[in-house]
C-alpha cells in the first residue's frame, strides 16, 4: 500500500447513521460462530495438559488427531446439511454400514470374496444412493428429516447385524487386512507415517508463533486505528530501538539458566516488545489529539471504580488461596475438613438453596398470601435447600483440596482480570489517564498470578510454561493500553484498511497454527537421547502420523471453502435459512437438500474406509450412536439446530474436543477415565450457551 | 418499442377457481416510469391479480400483453425473464444470511464457474443500496438486522439491480410504520424515477395516493374503474374502494353504536 493509494481514500463517509456504532475487531471476532468451539478447544486442551503427565506431547496429540479424524470428516459433512436445515440419524450406521459392506464383500463375495477395490466401490454407491433416498423422501414427504434418516436407521442396523451372522457366523467381521488389495489400499487410502526426531522444533515452533502473533496483532490494530499519511521519525527510531531490544533479550533468555538472568532478559525482552509495539503504532496510525504524557486525569466514573476494586481483591484472593488450602493435600474436600466444618458448609449450602426459591417464589405471593401458598413456599424451599445441599456434598465429596484450590484459583484470577478489562473499557469512556492507568493495573495482575502460579502449583507445567505465557499476555496488555492511550480510535469502517487487516490476521494465524502443529507433532529427541533410551531398554516413543488425519484435514477445508466462497454453499445457507424464500428466487433447493444428504453419506463411507482399512476388524454394531456426536460436534461448532446459520470449521474444533476429552483423560493418572462423560457434558453446555450469546450479539449489536 | 403501447396492457383479465369467480373484466395499463396502484380491500382479488402477473397462475380468460405482444407464462420464472419483477410480502430474504449473500441470492456472480465474486458482490450491493438511498454501513450484517423498511428496500434494489422492467410490490407497506411507510414509498418513487413500470399493491388508499399516477381499484373480483391521478380525489378512491355505500352505512352504524 503506498502514500497515494491510502490519500486517495476519503477520510470518513460522510452521512453517518447515529443509530449504528462501529464494532471494533474484537468485538467482530467474537461474534463469529466459531468462538465457542475455539473456546472450548483452547480450554479442554489447556485442563488435560495442565493435569495430564503426557498429554500435550507428540504421540498423545496424534493419538487423539487420530481418534478426531473420523469424527471430524463426518462433522463436517454434518455442518453442512445442518445448515441446510436437515439432521440425519443414520450417518452414523453409514459408517459402520460401509465398513461392514467393505468387510463382507472382500471376504465373502461370490464364495471367497472380491478384490477390496471393488468392495470399496460398491460401498460409496451404496452410501450414495441411501444419501439420494433420504433427501428424496425429505423433499416428497415433507415430515422432519428425523423421522425419514430414523428409518433408515433401523433399516441398516439390522441389515448389519443379519448379513454378518448369516455370512460370517458372527456378530463381527474380521481379517479384512488380509484380503486381496487390502495392502495396496492401505498404503493408499490409510497410510502411515513414522514422524522423524526433528532438533530444530523448538526453535521453529517460537519462530511460527512470534510471527504469528505479530501479524495477527498487527492486523487488529490496523482495524482498529486510523491509518496515516507520513512518516513519523520517532515512531520509526522506537520501532529499531525496541525490536533490538527485544531481540538481544530474547536470544539472551534463550541462552542462560538461572533465575536471575532468566528474569532480566524476560523484562528486557518484554520492553522491548511494548517500545516496538508503540513504535510500530506511531508510523503507520494516527496520534490521537491531546495525548500527552501528564495530561489530566479527570473523574473516574462510580462503577469503574468498583469493578477495578472487585478485580484487584479477586486477583488478592487468588494469590493467597495457597494459605487455606495445602498444595499437597489430596484428600476430597469432605474428608479434610473438620466434623463442625463439614456441618457448617451443608447449612450454609442448604440455606442458599432455601433462600433462593424463596426469593423467586415470593413476588407471586405478595398480591395475596394465603395458607396453602405458604405451604407450597415452604415446602419447594426445602427442597430446594435439600438438593442444593445433597449437590454441595456430593461435589466436595468428589473433588479434592488440590483441585478445589486450582479451580478457585482460576476462576478468581481470570474474573479479577476480567473485572479489571471492563474497568478500563468503562473508565475509556471518560478519562483516557485512567484507563491507562487500570490497564497498567491489570497487567501488573497477570504478572503477579504468574509469580504466584509459578512460586506455588505442584504440576510442573503450571511452574513452568503457564507463567511465561502469562508474561506473555502482560505485555501484549499492557502495548494494549498504551497504544489505546495515544492512539485515536477509527469509528468508521475503512474497506481497504479492513481488507489488508483480515489478510494479516489469517496470515497470523496460519502461521501460528504451522507454528504449532510442529511443536505438536514432532519430538525433538536428539539421536544421542534415542540411542541413551534404547541402551537403557527403554523404547524410544513412536510418533504414527496416519493419513485418516490429512483426510479430515482435506474433507474440512473442502466444507469450509465450498461453504463460503461458492454458490452452492450460498444455497446451502438459504436452503437451511428460509426454503420458501430460497426457492422464490430461483435456488434449486430440492437438489440442494439431496446434495446435503448424498455428501454426508458419502463422507461416511469415507470415513467406514478408513475404519475397515485401519483397524482391520468391523463390528456390527460399529457407528451406532455416533450420529449424536457428530451432531454435537456440529452443534458445538455453532451451528444453529434450526438451520441457516453454523461453521463447518467451528465442527471441525467441535470433533477436536470430542476427540481429545475421549482420549486426554486415559493420559491423567488418577482418574476415573469414565468421569470424562460428565466433563464433556459440561463442555457441552457452556460451548452451546455461549453460541447462544454471540449469536445473539451478532443479530442485534449492529 | 413504439411509444405508444404501454408496458404492459391487460385486457378484460378473469380467473375462476372452479365456480368461484375470483377476478373478471379486469383491464389495467402499466407505463414505464409510472407508479400503478392496485388497491381493494380484503377479498377484492388483489392477490389473484398480482398471481396472474406474476406468472403463477394463467388467466381464464383475456388478454395479458407486454409490449404490445400477447403472452402466456408457464411459471414465475418465464414473468422473471420478460423483465417482471415480484417483491413478495415475505419478501424472499433469509433473515441469518448477509445483505450481500441474500442480494446475489439465485444468481450469484461466479469466477470460473465456481467461485463466488465476494468483493465484488460485497461493493455492488452496498452500491445499489447505495441508489435507493439507503446507506449500509457494513454489508456484512444479517438482513435480519434490519428494520422491514430496510429489508423492503433491499428486495426491491435487488429486483431492480436484475434488470426488472416492471416491479411488482405486494403490500409493501402493510406491516410498517408510517416512518417505515414513508422510506418504502420513496423507493417507489425512487423506482419509478429510473424508469420502470411498478404496481403497487395495497389496501391503504393515504399510501397509495401520493405516490401513483393511475389507480385501478378491485371489489369483490370485479374492476371499479381505472383511474388518472386527476380523475379521482382520496375521498372518493377510499368510498370506492369500501364498496361505497357499504361505507355510509358502516359510519351510521357506528355513529349509532357510540
Amino acid at each position: 500500500m503506498t502514500v497515494t493509494e491510502v490519500a486517495a481514500q476519503p477520510a470518513a463517509p460522510l452521512p453517518l447513521d447515529e443509530r449504528i456504532s462501529h464494532r471494533g475487531p474484537m468485538r467482530r471476532w467474537l461474534i463469529s460462530p466459531e468462538i465457542g468451539a475455539l473456546i472450548g478447544a483452547f480450554t479442554v486442551w489447556t485442563f488435560l495438559w495442565g493435569n495430564g503427565d503426557t498429554f500435550g506431547t507428540a504421540g498423545t496429540t496424534l493419538n487423539w488427531l487420530d481418534v478426531a479424524a473420523p469424527y471430524g470428516i463426518m462433522a463436517t459433512a454434518i455442518a453442512l446439511l445442518m445448515i441446510g436445515g436437515e439432521f440425519d440419524l443414520s450417518s452414523g450406521v453409514i459408517t459402520g454400514g460401509t465398513a461392514m459392506i467393505i468387510g463382507l464383500m472382500s471376504r465373502f463375495f461370490m464364495g471367497n470374496g472380491t478384490h477390496i477395490g471393488w468392495a470399496i466401490l460398491a460401498a460409496f454407491a451404496a452410501a450414495a444412493a441411501i444419501g439420494w433416498f433420504n433427501g428424496y423422501m425429505v423433499n416428497r414427504t415433507g415430515l422432519p428429516s428425523f423421522i425419514i434418516t430414523l428409518a433408515s436407521f433401523f433399516v441398516i442396523r439390522g441389515l448389519m447385524l443379519v448379513l454378518s451372522k448369516r455370512l460370517a457366523q458372527k456378530v463381527y467381521v474380521d481379517q479384512i487386512k488380509d484380503q486381496r488389495g487390502a495392502h495396496t489400499f492401505h498404503q493408499w487410502i490409510a497410510h502411515e507415517w513414522l514422524l522423524k526426531e526433528f532438533n530444530g522444533r523448538d526453535t521453529l515452533y517460537v519462530v511460527c508463533v512470534l510471527i504469528g502473533v505479530a501479524l495477527f496483532v498487527w492486523g487488529i490494530i490496523d482495524q482498529s486505528l486510523i491509518r496515516r499519511i507520513g512518516v513519523n521519525l520517532t515512531g520509526i527510531v522506537m520501532l529499531v530501538v525496541g525490536l533490538a531490544v527485544g531481540l538481544v533479550g530474547f536470544i539472551a533468555l534463550n541462552n542462560t539458566d538461572g533465575l536471575g538472568n532468566n528474569a532480566l532478559y524476560g523484562i528486557l525482552s518484554a520492553v522491548g516488545a511494548v517500545i516496538a509495539i508503540l513504535g510500530i503504532s506511531l508510523t503507520r496510525w494516527t496520534r490521537r489529539i491531546g495525548a500527552k504524557v501528564g495530561e489530566a486525569l479527570g473523574s473516574l466514573p462510580r462503577d469503574a471504580m468498583l469493578r477495578c476494586g472487585l478485580g484487584i481483591v479477586g486477583v488478592a484472593l487468588a494469590c493467597l488461596i495457597h494459605v487455606p488450602f495445602d498444595r499437597h493435600e489430596r484428600r476430597a474436600v469432605m474428608t479434610w475438613t473438620s466434623p463442625s466444618l463439614r456441618v457448617v458448609i451443608a447449612v450454609i449450602a442448604a440455606l442458599i438453596g432455601f433462600v433462593l426459591s424463596a426469593r423467586s417464589l415470593l413476588p407471586g405471593l405478595r398480591e395475596r398470601l394465603r395458607a396453602a401458598d405458604t405451604i407450597k413456599l415452604v415446602l419447594f424451599s426445602a427442597y430446594a435447600a435439600l438438593v442444593l445441599m445433597t449437590l454441595t456434598v456430593a461435589v466436595l465429596q468428589l473433588t479434592t483440596v488440590q483441585a478445589l484450590r486450582a479451580m478457585g484459583m482460576l476462576l478468581l484470577a481470570t474474573g479479577g482480570v476480567g473485572m479489571m478489562l471492563s474497568a478500563r473499557g468503562h473508565a475509556a469512556k471518560t478519562s483516557k489517564g485512567w484507563q491507562l492507568i487500570i490497564g497498567a493495573l491489570a497487567a501488573t495482575a497477570v504478572v503477579v498470578v504468574a509469580l504466584v502460579s509459578r512460586a506455588d502449583a505442584t504440576a510442573i507445567r503450571f511452574r513452568t510454561v503457564l507463567p511465561t505465557a502469562l508474561i506473555i499476555v502482560a505485555t501484549l496488555l499492557l502495548a494494549n493500553t498504551l497504544v489505546e492511550y495515544a492512539m485515536e480510535k477509527r469509528t468508521y469502517a475503512d474497506p481497504v484498511a479492513d481488507h489488508a487487516a483480515k489478510r494479516f490476521q489469517l496470515a497470523g494465524t496460519l502461521i501460528a497454527v504451522i507454528g504449532i502443529a510442529i511443536r505438536l507433532l514432532f519430538t525433538n529427541f536428539t539421536d544421542a537421547h534415542a540411542a541413551r533410551l534404547r541402551a537403557a531398554g527403554t523404547p524410544v516413543p513412536q510418533n504414527v502420523l496416519r493419513e485418516t488425519v490429512m483426510w479430515w484435514l482435506i474433507v474440512a477445508a473442502i466444507g469450509a471453502y465450498v461453504l463460503a466462497k461458492t454458490r452452492w454453499g450460498n444455497w446451502i445457507f438459504a436452503v437451511g435459512g428460509n426454503k420458501e424464500a430460497a426457492r422464490a428466487v430461483g435456488v434449486p433447493a430440492d437438489r440442494v437438500k439431496i446434495g446435503l444428504f448424498v455428501t454426508v453419506s458419502m463422507c461416511g463411507a469415507l470415513a467406514g474406509t478408513l475404519i475397515a482399512l485401519r483397524y482391520g476388524t468391523v463390528q456390527a454394531n460399529q457407528g451406532t450412536g455416533l450420529e449424536f456426536e457428530f451432531i454435537i460436534a456440529a452443534v458445538v461448532g455453532g451451528c444453529l439446530m434450526t438451520g441457516g446459520y453454523g461453521s463447518v470449521i467451528g465442527a471441525t474444533l467441535g470433533a477436536a474436543i470430542l476427540a481429545m476429552s475421549t482420549t486426554g483423560f486415559q493420559t491423567v493418572r488418577d482418574w476415573n477415565e469414565d468421569a470424562r462423560f460428565a466433563f464433556l457434558g459440561g463442555v457441552l453446555l457452556v460451548a452451546v450457551l455461549l453460541n447462544n450469546y454471540t449469536r445473539k450479539k451478532a443479530q442485534e449489536a449492529r | 418499442m413504439s411509444t405508444s403501447e404501454p408496458l404492459i396492457r391487460l385486457r378484460n383479465i378473469a380467473k375462476y377457481f372452479g365456480n368461484v369467480t375470483a377476478l373478471e373484466g379486469v383491464s389495467a395499463i402499466v407505463n414505464a416510469g409510472e407508479v400503478t396502484c392496485v388497491l381493494g380491500d380484503n377479498g377484492a382479488g388483489k392477490s389473484t391479480f398480482i398471481k396472474i402477473l406474476s406468472g403463477l397462475h394463467k388467466p381464464s380468460s383475456g388478454e395479458y400483453l407486454i409490449d404490445g405482444v400477447p403472452v402466456e407464462f408457464e411459471s414465475p420464472r418465464d414473468a422473471r425473464e420478460r423483465g417482471i419483477a415480484t417483491v413478495y410480502q415475505d419478501l424472499a430474504i433469509t433473515p441469518l444470511m448477509s445483505i450481500w449473500r441474500n442480494f446475489f441470492l439465485g444468481a450469484e456472480p461466479m469466477r470460473s464457474g465456481v467461485l463466488l465474486r465476494t468483493s465484488f458482490m460485497k461493493k455492488t450491493a452496498k452500491e445499489e443500496l447505495a441508489k435507493m438511498g439507503i446507506d449500509i454501513r457494513d454489508v456484512d450484517q444479517p438482513v435480519g438486522t434490519l428494520s422491514g423498511g430496510e429489508r423492503q428496500s433491499v428486495a426491491i434494489s435487488r429486483a431492480v439491480y436484475y434488470g426488472a422492467r416492471v416491479l411488482i410490490l405486494d403490500e409493501p407497506t402493510s406491516a410498517l410504520g408510517v416512518r417505515q411507510s414513508g422510506i418504502v414509498l420513496r423507493y417507489v418513487l425512487e423506482a419509478a424515477k429510473r424508469n420502470l413500470g411498478v404496481i403497487f399493491i395495497t389496501h391503504n388508499p393515504n399510501h397509495a395516493y401520493p405516490v401513483g399516477d393511475r389507480f385501478l381499484i378491485l371489489s369483490r373480483g370485479k374492476s371499479l374503474g381505472e383511474f388518472g391521478k386527476n380523475d379521482i380525489t382520496r375521498d372518493e378512491m377510499t368510498r370506492l374502494m369500501a364498496g361505497g355505500g357499504e361505507l355510509d352505512q358502516l359510519t351510521a352504524e357506528l355513529q349509532k353504536v357510540r
